[in-house]
């Protein structure tokens, strides 16, 4: 019997105008491999990632984006989190292409982790990993 | 009627059929035959005759098993006037015109970056004065997408990788002083629904500016692939409206502007997504094989109907596969349209491309590797056949490409051209054992999938039953897996990394809130400015059109000529087909 502690339950999800979804996919891929439970809802605006993260109730929300929108869209992220009350008890995570000045200004944002390309299949599941077991610390 | 046959079956008749006169003397064969055998077991080490075939592992690459040396052996049967023959020749395998690259130098097309507008309109002009060819416009997400710039869904979106445009008066900006029927435009609209909607708009433009629509040269993609596997989103209509859309514009193109390439069948970024070389060129071909199909359902003649098909295809790392490839497509292309289309007109066996260097092949470590990853690509390119190229920039991971990597990417088709000499012998590498062998056996393979895809009842029943989506995901996932091991090599990243690398500096573009804003207030007077109830009316008609089956790019440019916008259009396609999910969410 799986319980609800040890199996991790990740929502990924793009912008609504992204038109790539190879990291996504290969993502999901990779963390279902894992043992994770993986709800991909594709292309959403925030307030839909949002909405579908409070319904599903997920450990993590993983976000991929290779088209620009990540500080605009991702700080909206962050802040309807906090209004719908899940930013403390949710890991949030963004992976994809973006300047690399823009990765501390997420982190700062409230982005547990973020991911450029190159990251494997280890690094990811490790980074969701610490970052589940920290917040159920809390 | 010809498609009652499979493609496969037909061209497997013909062979049958035909006398081949071998190049080789069989008695020669013989004495190469006993010499081989001699020297693989005296020679050769046991190690290597062991491993005597290899296959080659790379990013997007076909898993095509390679042998140590290729001979006369492995193309015993090879007859030179079927299988090659010469440039702008049947079977075309050599190239589709005769003098190649002395003749006419390959079209130098770079990307033509993101930004307004007025920032893009002086990008092409920059890149024009440079040199290059023709001119090739990247459009924003929202107008990928088929937003209009005002929409929620276009916040922090608009102008990130590409220029957006809403409506005529924003090509009217972006192609101001440029004299669009002498510098062919490259329009990459991808989606036949985008296609509709926004390359009217850019006639309605030139109608402005007092040009026929006869002169106006240049291409758009146009293909339901990229609109239903390759393209993520929120909302899509199903397979089969979305390629009767295609073959819409196909007849309104054809018969209104009829030196533009209608489609651009788009391998490239099928590719990219994750496939290989071979499913890369299986499900164009196939695509046009489902166009020419529906086109001769609606009465008009191949001949006609292939004048201005193009393709669009993805050189990457495995150099001798990639010169192959282009190869065989361009054979394959011609003994399709000859024995299966019996077409006449020997323009309609050629298989014109173009050719974008892989982007998916570069990496974030060590970015300045990428100008050599680049510059291999571009050459298999050249060395292929190509007739347009793009070379990308060596910031693909990290942006949209800046001023300079766009500009090396030019410089690099230039060196090409000007310095490697390639260019003065057409298809120098026709006639390699190995490349010949090669060649052979990749057009065995992209036959077999197209038969695969025709055995699923064509490509819009394969792609709606799933087909292809699944065989994308299997493919990422265990490409991923060769990474993760170390199965596939990458410079850099898992081979030889440098955890000490530093990345070079790279500029890239902040979002600039104050370009929405104005397309935002442009919108905004527009809507005031032009006839409302006209514009409703527009929209109702393609609503209608959509329904009944009547040509839908006649209604869109109605519709662009009375002021619609993009996301004005776009409502009423989904209107008129519905929505269709497809099949790799849960």
């Amino acid at each position: 019997m799986t319980s609800r502690q040890d199996k991790t339950k990740v929502l990924l999800a793009q912008f609504p105008l992204e038109t790539h979804s190879r990291g996504a996919i290969t993502v999901a891929g990779m963390l279902r491999d894992s043992g994770m439970e993986v709800v991909y809802i594709g292309n959403s605006l925030p307030e839909q990632i949002i909405e579908t993260a409070v319904q599903e109730d997920v450990d993590v929300v993983g976000i991929s984006t290779l088209c620009g929108g990540e500080l605009v869209l991702g700080s909206r992220v962050i802040e309807l989190a906090k209004e719908k009350g899940i930013k403390d008890k949710t890991v949030f995570l963004m992976g994809g292409i973006f300047p690399p000045e823009d990765e501390p200004r997420l982190k700062e944002m409230g982005f547990n982790a973020i991911f450029i390309p190159g990251a494997g299949r280890e690094e990811i599941a490790d980074a969701i990993k610490d970052c589940v077991t920290a917040k159920r610390k809390k | 009627m010809s498609e009652e046959k499979a493609t496969k079956q037909i061209l497997e008749e013909v062979e049958k059929k035909s006398e081949r006169i071998p190049l080789y003397n069989p008695e020669a064969l013989k004495r190469i035959q006993e010499s081989f055998g001699k020297w693989k077991n005296t020679v050769v080490t046991d190690r290597d005759r062991e491993g005597w075939q290899v296959t080659p592992h790379t990013i997007i690459g076909s898993e095509i098993s390679r042998n140590l040396i290729y001979t006369p052996l492995d193309n015993s049967g090879l007859d030179y006037e079927r299988d090659l023959g010469f440039s702008e020749g049947e079977p075309y395998t050599r190239g589709i015109h005769a003098n190649m690259y002395r003749g006419q130098t390959w079209t130098q097309r770079q990307l033509s970056g993101a930004g307004s507008p007025e920032y893009v309109n002086n990008r092409l002009k920059f890149l024009l004065s440079h040199g290059a060819t023709g001119t090739n416009l990247a459009l924003d997400l929202a107008t990928v997408q088929m937003f209009d710039s005002d929409e929620p869904e276009a916040d922090g979106m608009v102008a990130t990788v590409g220029v957006p445009i809403d409506c005529v008066e924003d090509f009217e900006t972006i192609y101001k002083d440029i004299p669009i029927d002498k510098v062919s435009s490259s329009i990459v609209t991808h989606y036949p629904r985008n296609t509709a909607i926004v390359f009217p708009m850019y006639l309605v433009m030139a109608e402005r500016r007092g040009y026929p629509w006869d002169k106006l040269p240049g291409s758009v993609q146009n293909d339901f692939i990229m609109e239903n596997v390759v393209r993520s989103a929120c909302e899509w209509i199903p397979p089969k409206d979305d390629f009767r859309v295609q073959c819409d514009n196909i007849e309104f193109l054809r018969k209104e502007v009829p030196k533009w390439n209608y489609v651009t069948l788009n391998g490239y970024n099928l590719r990219e997504e994750g496939t290989s070389g071979v499913t890369e060129m299986a499900v164009a071909v196939a695509n046009g094989i489902a166009i020419l199909d529906e086109m001769l359902r609606r009465g008009y003649d191949p001949d006609w109907t292939v004048k201005r098909l193009a393709f669009f295809w993805a050189p990457a790392n495995d150099f001798f596969e990639e010169v192959a490839r282009m190869r065989a497509v361009r054979r394959l292309w011609y003994r399709i349209m000859r024995y299966k289309y019996h077409a006449k007109d020997p323009r309609s066996y050629w298989m014109r491309c173009h050719v974008q260097t892989s982007g998916v092949s570069l990496q974030r470590e060590e970015p300045y590797t990428n100008l050599m990853r680049s510059a291999y690509h571009a050459l298999a390119a050249v060395l292929g056949g190509a007739q347009s190229l793009h070379v990308d920039g060596y910031d693909e991971a990290y942006s949209v490409p800046g001023e300079e990597s766009s500009l090396l990417g030019l410089r690099t088709q230039q060196l090409i051209q000007a310095e490697t000499q390639v260019t003065q012998v057409v298809d120098p590498l026709g006639g390699s054992f190995y490349v010949e062998a090669l060649t052979d056996d990749i057009e065995r393979r992209i036959l077999d999938e197209v038969d695969e895809i025709e055995k699923l009842g064509g490509l819009p029943d394969a792609v709606a039953k799933g087909w292809l989506h699944n065989k994308v995901r299997n493919y990422l996932l265990s490409e991923q897996r060769m990474i993760e091991e170390g199965t596939i090599k990458i410079v850099g990243r898992n081979y030889f990394r440098d955890p000490n690398a530093k990345v070079p500096p790279i500029v890239t573009q902040a979002y600039d809130k104050k370009i929405r804003d104005d397309m935002v207030a442009k919108l905004q007077r527009l809507r005031g400015e032009r006839d409302n109830d006209k514009v409703k009316g527009c929209l109702e008609a393609i609503v209608k059109a959509g329904k009944e089956d009547d040509n839908i790019t006649y209604c869109t440019l109605e519709a662009a000529r009375a002021g619609a916008t993009e996301g004005e259009m776009r409502r009423a396609f989904t209107e008129a087909f519905g929505q269709w999910k497809p099949p790799i969410y849960g």
